[in-house]
């Protein structure tokens, strides 16, 4: 059963802003509507008597309250009965709502989600990552920059389940649009469903990679469990498309690549939050001038930036630490393999003027290659932490 | 409550000097006070120490709202090189080695956190007017264990140090809540979150101390002729916090013990590097801090018992019934801790806390019932305490039902962790207790320092503060049902408009408690000097003189009716031409 978007009340629109994006959301939505009015019914009558009361019974000098009953015992059942009995319902239609949000139908597709300090990446069941990026935001007049986040595309009108792990720390998953969200945990799989909408006719969003609009609609991905630095800058974007579109770019993102621009994506969609490329320091450092410099570590040795660096700092971050910055990096082994970690190596190269120029390929542009993988880093020795 | 006292010669017929009154000289003053066992001298202690901290908690909680005024952006200047924005408190303290504008402000709303629940939100009422009046208006001349009631607030300072020295040190950005694995991975190679989390367990202490004491001395020292049915609800509220107190703050001392274990030591029990399990952690935490909600708003319910029967010069409508929903509150506070965790556990569990939830909610709505029929047919006195405890009745329903939501498990998955639930529980913290503490130092500030406030100034500061919370806070509300995320030190523009209002919504409350501030201090150096029962209220502390003398009574009282029997009884030291009593049928 697919959503399509109605249209949507001033009322639902000052609370959620955004439309509820399925039949869950929109369900709980209605839930949330319903105790809405309950809750609005039962303040301004409560208000209204103590409002009134107070006024009609303020302090006359000189005049006693009159006298008054102390309790009522059937007036004491009645609103403990009443309110048991509403509560009731709530807590039913609740579950049932949670139940729809959290239990996947057979045949959904499933997609594997892993979260890090702090970023998002989504494989899907062929393998591929997106490797598109976008602003989460763009102002009209085009002056607003900083990072980009990952782009994961889901077909219309398709059951989707979520199968999510973190890497580091406890991370959440939230999708302000399904009205859901849960916990990405280290040591266990959690995950939730969602049936994404049949898109309007007139939804398009603009795609970078073909320079147009495509149908579409984008939706606001944030973390929500504070996992430190970045929190709130841990963020992503999901974009509904229709069922062509999205094997096109499944298909696309699988196809092999040049090296340079592969590594130019993993950059933006994982790298970006903390290590820029003009020369800013983040959380860690900028990845301007970085391949090929020599650098001072906090252990106070001196490190040759090459190749072999590189690839221990990507999946053993903390074995050297660049001096002046925390270790806050996750390891990425297992996250990335050979040939994204070949791209990211040279998309470095050629941010930096340390490196050598990449039309005469002579030893120092070569990629790591699996001979290395096994040998001691020998500029390196020194510098363990 | 009136006593039989046959040698009763009037309040000042006796030499026995007020328990403010000291030895001359500074020093002398300050060693009485360091070593007193008084409960009255303990609790303004406490009194002040938790304003103190009420005052460090309420500058974090500016910062944040500082910060939050704009979202941070990096604009790209006219020569194409691009700026970063909006890093408001990093722009105010400068740029400090190592720690981003993000970090920041993790550590402002973490110090505002820790400091407003563990230092001031916990102790704040049971420890200060609880010490104060829970004795006298039990008609005892002091708590059972007066020295360990000395030695909890020695606790309580050296608990609130170590917090303090945390802070100097630079800080935490754990969050209050120091969940694993996060918080045994930052500032790995610094004391500061050790040092916080020290100052936590420490702090448990001071309050297992307080509760036990409270326990015995409500079962054993009340006056003869006080029944349990005979107490004020007050007594009754602070009996079911201390309940709480005794049998949760020790899993929460076990807990952050093994925490400090697991970072120093890595024992690994919570880290899942190590084969632990963060959710555990998750479940120890809030087994104690659940409950300890109520240990938070427990004695606000006791303050507004009281503050409506007095003001309202009316017998409460349905003592019993809310002398039990206290109970009730207590017992069925242990049971709905996985609420906080709905997002982390399987359908089953999240089924079974849900519900338990909703049945936590019914002894409430029993409570604020009540005490809106306690209005009906009262005679009613708008002055600040009553105004206190109308903007209570009306911030606490919010707070209250907006916890619907939350509880049902459809619609919290997507209020979890947003804006909402922050809302929500400042609405019954902020809403609830704090406003509820306020009025109840109004109220019993003439029998503490035996001096008036202004009346005027005090009913203005109370509705700068009203206005200043909603403003605050509802926009809070709009923005978690919208998708803001809590905890952010930056967000996405469509936010910035309710963020704004809700940062001079801040700025409303701080002149709000100013105004009550200034006023407090004008009163002690020259408020008029009290009545001993200004108000006209029947509880036994009203008997004494303001302020009471070191020994609370000249004899033992003999307790004789009820505390709200307002439509019988005159109350002590009033003149019965003001309080005429209505014509018996």
């Amino acid at each position: 059963m697919s959503y399509t978007l109605a249209e949507q009340s001033w009322l639902s629109k000052f609370i959620f802003r955004a439309a509820p994006a399925s039949d869950s959301a929109a369900w709980s939505d209605g839930l949330f509507m319903m105790i809405f009015w309950f809750s609005t019914f039962f303040f301004v009558l409560l208000m209204v008597l103590m409002v009134y009361w107070t006024v009609k019974y303020r302090r006359r000098p000189g005049v006693p309250a009159p006298v008054s009953p102390h309790h009522n015992t059937p007036l004491e059942i009645i609103w403990t009965v009443v309110p048991s009995s509403a509560l009731l319902v709530i807590f039913i239609l609740g579950f049932q709502g949670y139940l729809s949000k959290t239990v996947a139908p057979t045949g959904a597709l499933e997609l594997r989600v892993s979260a890090w300090k702090w970023g998002w990446a989504i494989t899907y069941p062929n393998g591929a990552q997106s490797p598109e990026t976008k602003f989460l935001e763009e102002s009209a007049d085009g002056t607003v920059v900083g990072n980009k986040y990952p782009i994961f595309y889901v077909p219309e009108n398709t059951a989707v389940s979520l199968r999510m792990s973190s890497q580091d720390v406890i991370h959440a998953f939230w999708i302000p649009d399904f009205r859901t969200k849960m916990d990405v945990y280290p040591n266990r799989f959690t995950g939730y469903t969602f049936h994404t909408p049949t898109l309007g006719l007139e939804e398009e969003v603009f795609d970078e990679t073909v320079g147009q609009n495509i149908p579409g609609r984008d939706m606001w991905v944030f973390c929500a469990e504070y996992c430190g630095d970045e929190h709130s800058r841990m963020a992503a974007t999901i974009r509904v498309v229709p069922q062509f579109i999205y094997e096109q770019k499944l298909a696309e993102w699988n196809a092999p690549k040049d090296p340079v621009e592969l590594g130019k994506q993993i950059h933006e969609g994982r790298c970006a939050i903390c290590h820029s490329v003009n020369g800013t320091p983040g959380t860690g450092p900028t990845w301007k001038d970085l391949y090929g410099s020599q650098g001072l570590m906090s252990d106070g040795s001196t490190v040759l930036k090459d190749d072999n660096y590189i690839r221990e700092s990507i999946y053993i971050p903390a074995a050297k630490i660049v001096a002046g910055y925390a270790g806050n990096m996750p390891s990425f082994q297992g996250q990335l393999d050979e040939t994204q970690l070949d791209g990211i190596i040279a998309y470095m190269k050629t941010l930096s003027q340390h490196a050598p120029q990449p039309a005469g390929s002579d030893t120092g542009a070569e990629p790591a290659t699996e001979s290395t993988e096994s040998q001691p880093n020998e500029t390196t020795g020194g510098g363990q932490s | 409550m009136s006593t039989i006292d046959a040698t009763h010669t009037g309040p000042h017929g006796h030499h026995e000097g007020s328990y403010l009154d000291g030895p001359a000289g500074f020093w002398s003053r300050i060693a009485q006070w360091a070593v007193t066992v008084d409960h009255k001298k303990i609790g303004v202690m406490y009194l002040f120490a938790v304003l103190f901290m009420f005052f460090l908690g309420g500058v974090a909680a500016l910062a944040v709202r500082l910060e939050l005024l704009d979202p941070v952006r990096d604009v790209v200047q006219p020569d194409g090189t691009s700026v970063t924005t909006g890093y408001i408190l990093q722009s105010i303290f400068g740029a400090t080695d190592g720690v981003s504008g993000n970090e920041i402000y993790n550590r402002a709303f973490t110090l505002h956190g820790a400091i407003m629940v563990f230092m001031f939100i916990v102790p704040s009422i049971p420890a200060s007017l609880g010490n104060f009046f829970l004795p006298i208006m039990l008609g005892a001349k002091d708590v059972a264990f007066p020295r360990l009631n000395l030695l909890s607030w020695y606790i309580y300072v050296f608990g609130s140090i170590f917090g303090v020295l945390s802070i100097l040190m630079g800080g935490v950005d754990t969050g209050w809540t120091f969940y694993t694995p996060y918080s045994l991975t930052t500032d790995a190679d610094h004391w500061r979150v050790v040092l916080m989390v020290l100052a936590a367990f420490i702090l448990g202490f001071s309050s297992i101390l307080t509760g036990m004491n409270f326990i015995v001395t409500v079962h054993k020292l009340r006056a003869p002729g006080m029944g349990w049915f005979d107490m004020p609800l007050f007594i009754w509220a602070i009996y079911a916090t201390s309940i709480i107190q005794v049998l949760a703050t020790p899993v929460i001392g076990i807990t952050l013990l093994l925490l400090i274990f697991e970072r120093i030591f890595r024992i690994g029990i919570f880290d899942p590097a190590m084969g632990g399990d963060p959710v555990l952690y998750q479940h120890f935490f809030w087994f104690y801090s659940h409950p300890v909600v109520y240990v938070m708003i427990l004695p606000a319910m006791g303050i507004i018992s009281e503050l409506l029967a007095v003001h309202c010069r009316k017998h409460i409508f349905g003592y019993r019934a809310i002398a039990f929903s206290s109970l009730g509150i207590a017992a069925v506070s242990f049971l709905v801790w996985g609420h906080h965790m709905f997002t982390a556990m399987g359908e089953l569990a999240a089924m079974l806390f849900s519900a338990l939830t909703f049945l936590v909610a019914i002894p409430t709505a029993i409570k604020v019932f009540n005490w809106i029929a306690t209005l009906y047919k009262g005679s009613i006195a708008l002055n600040t305490p009553m105004l206190y405890t109308l903007a209570f009745l009306f911030l606490f329903s919010i707070g209250g039902l907006t916890g619907l939501p939350l509880g049902a498990l459809a619609t919290d998955l997507h209020l979890h962790d947003s804006y909402f639930v922050v809302a929500h529980f400042h609405y019954v913290m902020m809403g609830g207790t704090v406003i509820a503490f306020v009025g109840g130092i109004h109220h019993w500030w003439p029998k503490m320092f035996g001096r008036m406030y202004n009346e005027k100034v005090g009913m203005l500061g109370c509705v700068i503060v009203f206005i200043g919370f909603n403003v605050t806070f509802f926009t809070q509300f709009i923005l978690g049902t919208q998708g803001m995320p809590r905890r952010y030190a930056n967000y996405v523009d469509e936010f910035q408009l309710l963020h704004q209002i809700s940062t001079v919504g801040s700025w409303l409350l701080l002149v709000g408690f100013l105004v009550h501030l200034f006023n407090f201090i004008h009163s002690l150096l020259a408020g008029p000097k009290a009545p001993p029962n200004p108000w006209g209220g029947l509880t036994l502390e009203w008997e004494t003189e303001s302020p009471p003398i070191e020994h609370n009574f000249h004899h033992e009282p003999i307790v004789k009716h009820g505390p709200y029997d307002f439509d019988t009884v005159v109350p002590p030291h009033c003149d019965p031409k003001d309080f005429p009593l209505p014509d018996k049928a």
